[in-house]
């Protein structure tokens, strides 16, 4: 027996180290693509598909920057694009692989933040905007549809500490920039502090600044109302339904605009198997695997050939799929120098310590 | 040379060069990194800066300038000291009853009572932390109870949750086991007659605690609020999660310059002051400590 | 010994505490809700869909590995970490030990995976393994030393004395006295190793996954009742494990020192 121990413990350390070989690794958000379109992948293309995850752009940047490597395909935000090419880490796409490219909405396509799609391909979208119990904001009468009602006291004052916000300051900066009237790619110092002042009136009705569980606390009733993104207030209404709960969660794109974000896929420098890397990022341009996303977690669609596998319910939410007169009001948030993100990182604790 | 040399290397040697190698080499790499500046996508910008007059260093203290004057950050600091001395002393309330119950207890449990101790924390952290927010939310019987006994005394309801009370009880919560088990592993050595002395010649049971008991186990005391007051000045975990919109200590802050501005030089110097003001305070703990026990 | 009714009153309510929580984690591992904010029903199914969760069991069996791997290595440089402090009183040392339980987390994880990028170190388990030991093994290092201090040097110089040399002194006489503190220092080890988060999160390579980091990827969207499940029975099977390693060589880990 006493030397069973160690010897199983130095199975499991070998089955561990074992290396494994045609793998393509993917380095995304969490809960970011659907499990069949996963085996459809690794069917189609004989191989495996190592994923590793990040919740936010941030944390993908700093483990780059730190020199992490082995990574194939990563999947951030369009706005990260022109400050990681810059930085070395991204390789051009080989567009001759990628036939479904066409599939991609022309708005979409040829981007400022990557001409020509030399680095990016678009896989899926969300707006940040105003999530909310159905029932109790009918009961309460509060007016949804515009950004007051997380930053007006008067309004916010009728939900009484069952609000959050995302925990992030360039979301909610830009959130409160909208409702200011401003663009939410502003950097006026002076529209700042304005924007700060309007936060810090508001905070007392706020419960907390809430970047994941809030999807949780949404669908149990727990809160009322959220400024989040649109995946995952569709992800809550879901939760909520199957909790049998009796409220819905709903969408609403306040009438001052909301921020767009499209995240997109990219090819590391020096990724181990860019040959696997192209095939993948072609198999999700294909319409019916890109629909897979959509129809899990309601999130956004760049893809035109996926719009007949998306289910009729999420088609026509208008929070998923803005109509033109709405879209014109969306803006896709643009990367900030060091000094801002510096004085914004003050307002920030300030914001959060006061 | 000579033997008991050679065994003072053969036995310090080991762990000093391991640290050496894998803790003081990389944060050297970080306190020069708190002299740079922030690379202009994340990371730091180069360490040498190559121009027609000739390749320079391209240093700056500005990292520390703003942290010392700006009362922000030390204010931040303040408050995150407070709330680790806080539960540091909660954590001592709690744990050295704990400890000397098992210290105490029959031989063949004393096993058994002290697994059951940290058999909690081989579940999940952030299980645990969301157990407790279910524990403190509005739906939950401890704040029923709570808000029962206050409605008694005519008074308003509170929310337990997203408030500071949340973050303390948690902060104990979490660190409890670190309070306990050097406490323990230091009651356990006490000899019985020592007390049973104490006893004959007439002192009651407090005294038996107070002037026998809590005195040799100083050194357990100061390595348990050690490794419970340290630790706990820096996490930013429980008040991300549970404080709320005030909420947030100084392990918040240097968080966010990793993995939200990517203003790396600021994360450091702040990390390093922390460091700096942590070991101060032990050092002073510790001077302290010997003088009371002399 | 006598152990007074205040003293049973306050030693239960601090087990009640630790303990609270642990019950509900336990309890809505069993219910029937996807969400798991309310309880809705009983049932085995989450058990069930966790034997097939593949990832989630690699992710277990990983830092179960890695956990002993760490606290093994820990100990044995924190318990002479702790004698040096104690009995040699060196310099660096202490001040070392010391900042690797100071130091933020996060400072740790970037600069150690800088340093590794550095040094070619592919990142992967053995990167993790050595991250953990660094900061673990000051905290068996300051258990250590407590245990020393508070122990009587009489003995040692006795076996000194009767002829013994200063290494069969300490295997035969110092380390069944300090094995106590050597025990706590490495259930501490251990721990801290099973449930890291921020350093693993930096230093992990490709496919290295660890349960911290699995749920932690759950986080946002549904923390179903399989991580109360596998958070259970990583309980049960740790305790089981430690148990029949103690009934294996009773006369290692006994925490008690009877003479």
């Amino acid at each position: 027996m006493k030397r069973t121990l160690p010897a199983l413990f130095l199975a499991l350390a070998a089955s561990a180290a074992w290396p494994q070989a045609n793998e393509l690794r993917l380095f995304n958000w969490n809960d970011y693509i659907a499990p069949e379109t996963v085996q459809r992948f690794e069917k189609s293309c004989k191989c495996k598909l190592v994923q590793t995850f990040y919740s936010d752009n941030e944390e993908l940047v700093a483990k780059l920057a730190a020199g992490a490597r082995g990574y194939d395909v990563l999947v951030p935000t369009a706005n990260y694009i022109q400050g990681m090419v810059k930085a070395g880490w991204l390789q051009p796409l080989d567009l001759a692989k990628l036939p479904n490219l066409k599939n991609v909405m022309p708005q979409y396509l040829n981007r400022p933040d990557d001409p020509g799609n030399k680095y990016s391909a678009p896989y899926a979208m969300s707006i940040t905007l105003i999530g909310y119990n159905e029932a109790k904001i009918k009961e309460l009468g509060v007016p949804v549809g515009s950004w007051a009602a997380v930053f007006d006291p008067k309004v916010v004052s009728k939900l009484g500490k069952h609000v959050t916000v995302l925990d992030s300051q360039a979301e909610l900066l830009a959130a409160a920039l909208k409702y200011l009237g401003y663009s939410a790619n502003d950097r006026d110092p002076k529209h700042w502090e304005e924007a700060k002042q309007v936060i810090l009136k508001a905070k007392p009705y706020w419960a907390a600044f809430n970047a994941s569980s809030y999807i949780k606390e949404l669908a149990s009733g727990n809160i009322w109302l959220v400024h989040g993104y649109s995946n995952d207030i569709f992800q809550a209404d879901t939760g909520a339904q199957e909790a049998k709960q009796k409220f819905r969660i709903r969408h609403s794109l306040p009438k001052e605009g909301a921020a767009l974000s499209l995240d997109v896929m990219v090819i590391a420098k020096d990724a181990p198997r860019p040959d696997l890397a192209h095939q993948f990022i072609n198999f999700m341009l294909d319409g019916r695997n890109s629909a897979d996303l959509t129809n899990m977690i309601g999130s956004g669609n760049p893809n035109q050939d996926a719009q007949r596998y998306i289910k009729a319910e999420i088609k026509s939410n208008k929070a998923v799929f803005p109509d033109a007169q709405a879209a014109k009001k969306l803006e896709h948030l643009k990367d900030m120098t060091p000094k801002e993100r510096q004085l914004l990182n003050r307002i920030w604790t300030e914001i959060k310590s006061r | 040379m000579p033997k008991s040399a050679l065994r003072k290397w053969l036995v310090g040697g080991p762990p000093l060069a391991y640290l050496l190698f894998f803790f003081a080499a990389p944060l050297l790499i970080m306190v020069v990194a708190s002299f740079r500046s922030p690379g202009d996508f994340g990371g730091l910008a180069p360490l040498l800066l190559h121009d027609d007059s000739g390749t320079q260093l391209n240093l700056t203290t500005e990292a520390y300038e703003r942290f010392f004057s700006d009362f922000l950050y030390t204010g931040l600091f303040l408050k995150s000291f407070g709330y680790a001395a806080l539960a540091t002393l909660l954590c001592l309330a709690a744990g050295y009853p704990l400890a000397l119950l098992v210290a105490r207890s029959p031989r063949k449990y004393r096993d058994i009572l002290v697994l059951l101790v940290i058999l909690p924390f081989w579940s999940n952290f952030l299980i645990r932390v969301y157990a407790w927010m279910m524990l403190l939310g509005p739906q939950s019987f401890v704040s029923a109870a709570l808000n029962g006994l206050l409605g008694l005394a005519g008074l308003e309801p509170v929310s337990l949750l997203y408030t500071p009370t949340a973050v303390v009880v948690t902060l104990v919560y979490v660190h409890l086991p670190f309070m306990v088990l050097p406490l323990y592993a230091n009651l356990e050595k006490h000899d019985p007659a020592l007390l049973d002395a104490a006893q004959d010649l007439g002192a009651g049971a407090w005294q038996r605690f107070w002037r026998v008991t809590f005195p040799l186990s100083l050194p357990g005391v100061y390595a348990g609020a050690a490794l419970v007051f340290i630790p706990a000045v820096g996490i930013f975990a429980i008040p991300d999660l549970l404080g709320g919109t005030s909420g947030i200590m100084i392990g918040n802050v240097i968080k966010q310059q990793f993995l939200d501005t990517r203003d790396w030089p600021f994360g450091a110097a702040l990390s390093l002051m922390l460091m700096l003001s942590a070991l101060a305070l032990a050092a002073l703990a510790a001077r302290f400590g010997r003088g009371a026990l002399r | 010994m006598r152990r007074s009714p205040w003293l049973w009153c306050a030693g239960i309510a601090a087990y009640v505490f630790l303990y609270a929580p642990l019950v509900l984690v336990v309890v809505y591992s069993f219910n029937d809700s996807r969400l798991n904010a309310q309880w809705v029903g009983f049932t085995f199914a989450w058990y069930g869909k966790l034997f097939q969760n593949e990832q989630m069991l690699l992710a277990a069996r990983n830092s179960l590995l890695i956990a002993l791997a760490v606290s093994v290595v820990s100990t044995a440089l924190g318990t002479m970490a702790g004698f040096s402090l104690h009995r040699h009183r060196p310099r660096l040392l202490p001040a070392l030990v010391l900042a690797t339980i100071a130091i933020p987390e996060i400072l740790m994880a970037v600069s150690l995976l800088i340093f590794f990028v550095l040094l070619n170190i592919t990142l992967g388990m053995v990167s993790i393994v050595l991250a953990h030991i660094t900061f673990c093994v000051g905290f068996v290092a300051l258990v250590v030393r407590a245990r020393l201090a508070g122990m009587d040097e009489s003995l040692t110089e006795a076996a000194c004395d009767l002829g013994a040399t200063p290494a069969q002194a300490f295997r035969w006489v110092t380390l069944p006295l300090i094995m106590p503190g050597i025990v706590a220092g490495a259930l501490m080890a251990f721990t801290l190793s099973l449930d890291d988060f921020v350093i693993t999160f930096f230093t992990a390579g490709v496919g290295s996954s660890t349960l911290p980091l699995q749920i932690y990827t759950m986080v946002k969207i549904a923390v179903t009742p399989e991580v109360n499940a596998i958070s259970t029975l990583l309980m049960l099977l740790t305790l089981t494990l430690i148990l029949i390693a103690t009934r294996l060589s009773p006369s290692v880990l006994r925490t008690d020192t009877s003479r």
